[in-house]
């Protein structure tokens, strides 16, 4: 995983361990999309801080709220 | 008044028109229903027509009028949903094959409130399939076609609500907005439309796109049209985890003050020019609206366009890796029941690590606050509503929306209300959108400074020719 970015030989690794059975065509058309979503993914790494919390919170369940 | 003619009310002048008996519930239906016969054919806006159904909400309209129990401005008005919308006892397709033959059991939050503010009920619309991806070439209904121009596409994914508001089908319709799918047909077509603040308006019964994205919001031919849907579908619903319990306020009260002194940032620097850019003619005719809102009394500033270019890549990957977490079981067991445009966006999601997704939200953090001090110096700010007028489905090239800017996509991110008005047409007669975003929970002033824009042009009142 080079740069974040990977290969037709792990994408189909990982397509098998989350359980889809996807062509090998399929596969191919999909790589240049996932790659770019994970350069996306990486810049916007380096534009949080380690204080940075995520944009989601937990709620409890509305019967025990106030 | 010619049946065209009663086609293309406002919902403003069709209340006035009803109370006045110029003309009643049912003959409004029944002139939308015959427009619909002649002309969607060509255009593909309904995927289930309630033509039966709408008649006989549209003679109990006319009985209660005629009694004075009088609901208020939509009373009598018939709309059309976006196919995502449950309705009771009424197939709610998404138009995919994976839920091709479903009909839920209830009806979603909004649409209860529509029927009991007594509209009526004329169909459910094309869309893009989920709300994701393109339009479909291989999902069991055709994809629905810009009435400027049919072989253009009309935008999405509330494609069937903007082309059947624009070719004067319904009077208002329901979109839904994750990345901008109300903004974007709105702008394509030639109408308005708006996204509300995230939790303004419920999204149960909606089915989801991406939960944390998602906003429920309404489409019609004007902004006056836009503040009566809103007002009637707006308010705290315990039954949506991310409804604000918020007051809603008159959104139609404020739409007449002046925009004397209204602040507007533009964040052209480091966005409109990203890779591609924007469409000449569109950043063209943005430009000239601008001129005409400062004619209007408001301060222009450019503001930096940098948070806002980052927010569309947080925006995409919380996007399809909630859209894959909703939809993995199915994508497991029957992929091949997914059309090829959107399969090949949402798998996307499946191959990002939790990391990655929760470095996205923490994104957005960082981005919210970044976009929002933004407010300390200008009131609204305004972009183009999509970067380039609507392709030819020929030509149209699905790597390209991420080769320009996305000017909807950030206040998906940020939550921030949203609304689409026409500014202009292009040499080929195809239309452009003015995007106004104000500040949380005040979409009355995106009402105001949209309505003020609308009532200094002509764009509004211009019609396709079909």
């Amino acid at each position: 995983m080079a740069n974040g970015q990977i290969t037709l030989d792990e994408l189909r690794n990982m397509a098998r361990q989350a359980g889809l059975k996807l062509s090998d065509d399929e596969l191919q058309r999909l790589l240049p999309g996932i790659n770019r979503s994970r350069k996306q993914v990486a810049e916007l790494r380096a534009i949080v801080s380690l204080e940075t919390e995520p944009a989601i919170s937990f709620k409890r369940p509305r019967a025990q709220q106030k | 008044m010619k049946s065209e003619e009663l086609c293309y009310l406002t919902i403003a002048e069709a209340a006035a028109g009803l109370r006045r008996k110029d003309f009643s519930p049912v003959e409004l239906t029944a002139a939308l229903l015959k427009r619909i016969e002649s002309v969607d054919g060509r255009l593909h806006c309904f995927i289930t027509l309630t033509g039966d159904q709408a008649l006989r909400q549209a003679q109990q309209a006319e009985q209660e009028l005629g009694s004075r129990k009088d609901c208020g401005l939509l009373h009598g008005i018939p709309i059309a949903l976006k196919d995502l919308y449950m309705t009771e006892n009424i197939r709610t397709t998404c138009h995919s094959a994976v839920l091709e033959n479903w009909v839920p059991d209830h009806d979603a939050t909004v649409v209860m409130k529509l029927r009991e503010a007594g509209t009526i009920l004329l169909g459910k619309l094309a869309m893009h399939e989920f709300a994701f991806g393109g339009p479909s070439v291989d999902a069991p209904f055709p994809a629905a076609r810009n009435p400027w121009n049919t072989d253009h596409i009309p935008g999405g994914s509330s494609s069937g609500s903007g082309a059947a508001l624009a070719a004067g089908l319904c009077y208002g319709a329901l979109g839904s907005d994750t990345g901008g799918s109300i903004r974007t047909p709105s702008s394509h077509c030639g109408v308005v439309g708006i996204k509300p603040t995230y939790g303004r308006v419920s999204r149960y019964g909606v089915v989801p796109l991406s939960w944390s994205l998602d906003h429920a919001g309404p489409m019609a031919r004007g902004v006056e049209d836009c503040a009566i849907l809103l007002q009637a579908i707006a308010g705290y619903d315990v039954k949506d985890p991310a409804s604000a319990n918020a007051d809603v306020p008159d959104f139609s009260s404020g739409l007449r003050r002046e925009i004397n002194g209204m602040r507007i940032g533009v964040p052209r620097a480091r966005w409109f020019d990203e890779n591609l850019g924007v469409d000449r003619q569109t950043e063209a005719l943005f430009d000239q609206a601008l001129k005409t809102l400062e004619k209007l009394g408001a301060t222009i500033s450019e503001i930096d366009g940098k948070p806002f270019s980052m927010a569309r890549k947080a925006n995409q990957t919380i996007l399809v890796c909630e859209a894959y977490a909703y939809h993995e079981r199915r994508f497991q067991e029957a992929p091949e029941k997914f059309g090829s445009s959107v399969r090949r966006r949402m798998l996307e999601g499946g191959f990002l690590s939790a990391a990655d997704y929760i470095n996205a939200q923490r994104a957005r953090t960082a981005l919210n606050e970044e976009i929002g001090e933004n407010f300390s110096q200008v009131d609204v700010f305004a972009t183009p509503s999509a970067p380039r007028p609507p392709e030819a489905f020929a030509t149209m090239d699905p790597n390209e929306q991420n080769l320009r800017p996305s000017f909807t996509n950030p206040f998906n991110l940020t939550g921030l209300p949203a609304i689409s008005v026409p500014c202009g047409f292009t040499r080929e007669n195809l239309p452009v959108g003015l995007q106004i975003v104000a500040r949380w929970f005040d979409e009355a002033t995106a009402f105001r400074v949209a309505y003020a824009y609308e009532q200094a042009t002509e764009w509004h009142k211009q019609r396709p020719e079909l």
